[in-house]
């Protein structure tokens, strides 16, 4: 029973190319921020945002909220946010500020503290359940790095146990944290393997084949267990103008790296 | 409760492995659907209740004091207290009425949960107030710390008694000693009271269950017509009730000599028995007697408080 919106591979690149070029726009006035995680998310965003996810029916969660730079671009790509309003990214007094915020609009539920959103997810999809509510579902986004926090796992092995089916985690793989690598600072392979004993489906995909991540998030909809979306993905994908050592967490972004990085999105786009 | 969340759809309850023990195996018995087992999983529980809360739920969350708050303190902070969602957290077990040693006294409860922007302290005296407080807190905004003793509770408050949530109530009237107290001390208050008044010193009681938001209006105004404070709690003197009684005196300017009955910045033991631990830590009512005497410059002995005479199961303070 999927209502899907019909869209193409060809909308759905672009849409995540917008992303990138949104979040370069945000983030260039302030010379440095969280960069890497739009790249690396924008395919996600764009398949989750044109295909699946109805605001205001679904939930969406953004669990590590240094990724509200990727929701905000994406909401404002379907109209649900101020393309204006993404100016004041980051800026004092600013609604959009540059870890998401209680005050974060385009999202049902985000934190700074990592570890903490699945838990709040799986209490939308309890929710829905004692309300009878059949129709929501809930989106939750995840970063690897985040994996290494024990609650994400205590909230899993719930929404395991009691067959949360109308629960989807969409994993951002993109192996970056803070001190660097995540493979470098904590083995967390197998992560399909590990969500599968945990109780959940796991569909382990490229996260910037647009096409692929369709076919999973599909897919992920439609089991009878609580289900996830490994995205394997790239900080530094799409903007090939980045230096190799680019830090994936939090990108230096100097004004001539800035305007040749939207120079190189607009071509793309044009 | 149960009668509450009949009435009450919004009202779920949830249990981290310890229903029995936090006394909601009747809401379990009584309302299956609305009740969740989440395990020993403190920190998950929390941020779930969160998400509960954000869609309309009421939340109870039940653990003992320690894992309630120890466990999952940044959960608390940003799952619940930041987005100020009416999520209530019973802490089981309060200070030293666990013989259970430290893993299992909550000791510092009171001053982590005070400390938090938008959260209700409350740390209830008696079976009257414990009828009464659940009914007061469902609808009250934002977050609650509710403290609970099981097992045997004292019985203080008649029927008449109404709990109140805005204001500490005098108990007693006196003009030498305020003695401020809460949940299990209250009783030793009281009985500290009466031993003090048959030694010529008359002791204004103040019962205040309440540590946030502080009923500071009536501290300043009992405290202004005695010569000398007590402060009784079963918690750390750092902190909680005594702190609170502290700053206030303080930022009114109103000097008295002020002594805070409670743990003095040390983690207890496990026991046999509790009443051996509020004797060894300082928390019995010969100790708030004793505060009570230093409080008011007097250097003779203070007077000795009697053995209790008590029917099996009933509780008595120590």
């Amino acid at each position: 029973m999927r209502d899907a919106r019909a869209v193409s591979s060809v909308e759905l690149r672009r849409f995540a190319d917008e992303i990138r070029l949104r979040a370069v726009r945000m983030v260039a006035p302030h010379g440095f921020g969280y960069l890497g995680q739009a790249l690396s998310s924008a395919e996600l965003f764009a398949t989750l945002y044109l295909t699946e996810y109805r605001p205001g029916v679904d939930q969406l969660v953004v669990s590590p909220g240094h990724y509200i730079v990727a929701a905000f671009a994406a909401a404002a790509g379907t109209g649900q946010l101020d393309e204006e309003l993404l100016l004041t990214y980051g800026h004092d007094g600013s609604a959009l500020e540059a870890i998401g915020t209680e005050r974060s609009p385009a999202v049902d539920l985000t934190a700074g503290s990592l570890g903490q959103g699945l838990s709040g997810g799986v209490g939308f999809a309890v929710s829905n359940r004692l309300k009878k509510n059949r129709d929501g579902r809930v989106f939750v986004v995840l970063s690897d790095g985040e994996l290494e926090e024990g609650q994400v796992w205590e909230a899993a092995m719930f929404a395991g146990h009691h067959r949360l089916d109308r629960l989807v985690v969409l994993l951002d793989a993109n192996d970056s944290q803070v001190d660097g690598p995540v493979s470098s600072i904590t083995t967390l392979e197998p992560v399909a393997a590990k969500w599968a004993a945990f109780g959940w489906d796991a569909f382990d995909v490229d996260g910037h084949d647009v096409d692929a991540l369709s076919e999973a998030l599909a897919a992920a909809l439609d089991t009878p267990e609580p289900s996830i979306v490994i995205a394997r993905t790239s900080t530094r994908r799409g903007l090939t103008v980045l230096p190799p050592d680019a830090d994936g967490h939090f990108i230096k972004l100097p004004a001539e790296l800035a305007d040749a990085a939207v120079a190189a999105l607009e071509v793309r786009l044009a | 409760m149960v009668d509450l969340a009949r009435d009450r759809e919004e009202v779920v309850c949830l249990s981290g492995d310890l229903t029995r023990q936090c006394e909601v195996d009747l809401f379990e018995d009584a309302i299956p659907e609305r009740f969740i087992d989440v395990g020993m999983a403190e920190a998950h529980m929390i941020s779930m209740a969160g998400g509960l809360a954000r869609r309309g739920h009421i939340p109870f969350v039940h653990s003992f004091g320690v894992f309630a708050t120890r466990r999952c303190f940044d959960q608390i902070v940003n799952s619940v207290a930041y987005p100020n969602l009416p999520v209530r957290i019973v802490g089981f077990m309060p200070g030293v009425s666990s013989p259970g040693g430290p893993s299992h006294q909550a000791i510092e409860d009171v001053a982590i949960m005070r400390a938090i922007p938008n959260m209700t302290v409350i740390d209830v005296a008696d079976a009257v107030e414990i009828r009464q407080v659940v009914p007061q807190i469902v609808d009250l905004p934002g977050p609650v710390y509710l403290r609970l003793k099981r097992g045997e509770i004292p019985v203080i408050f008649d029927e008449g008694h109404t709990m109140s949530l805005t204001n500490a109530q005098v108990l007693t009237t006196g003009k030498d000693v305020a003695l401020i107290a809460n949940g299990m001390m209250l009783a030793s208050a009281l009985a500290a009271a009466e031993v003090l008044d048959g030694a010529g010193v008359s002791v204004a009681v103040v019962n205040a269950p309440v540590v946030k938001p502080f009923d500071t209006r009536t501290i300043v105004d009992v405290a202004e017509g005695s010569s000398a404070v007590v402060t009784a709690e079963n918690h750390t003197i750092i902190g909680g009730l005594g702190s609170a009684v502290a700053e206030t005196l303080a930022e009114a300017g109103l000097a008295r000599p002020l002594r805070r009955v409670g743990l003095r910045d040390t983690f207890a033991e496990g026991s046999k028995t509790a009443p051996y631990l509020f004797r060894k830590y300082g928390l019995s009512t010969q100790d708030v007697v004793a505060a009570a005497w230093s409080a008011l410059g007097r250097t003779d002995a203070a007077p000795p408080t009697a053995e209790l005479q008590l029917d099996p199961g009933e509780y008595a303070p120590v």
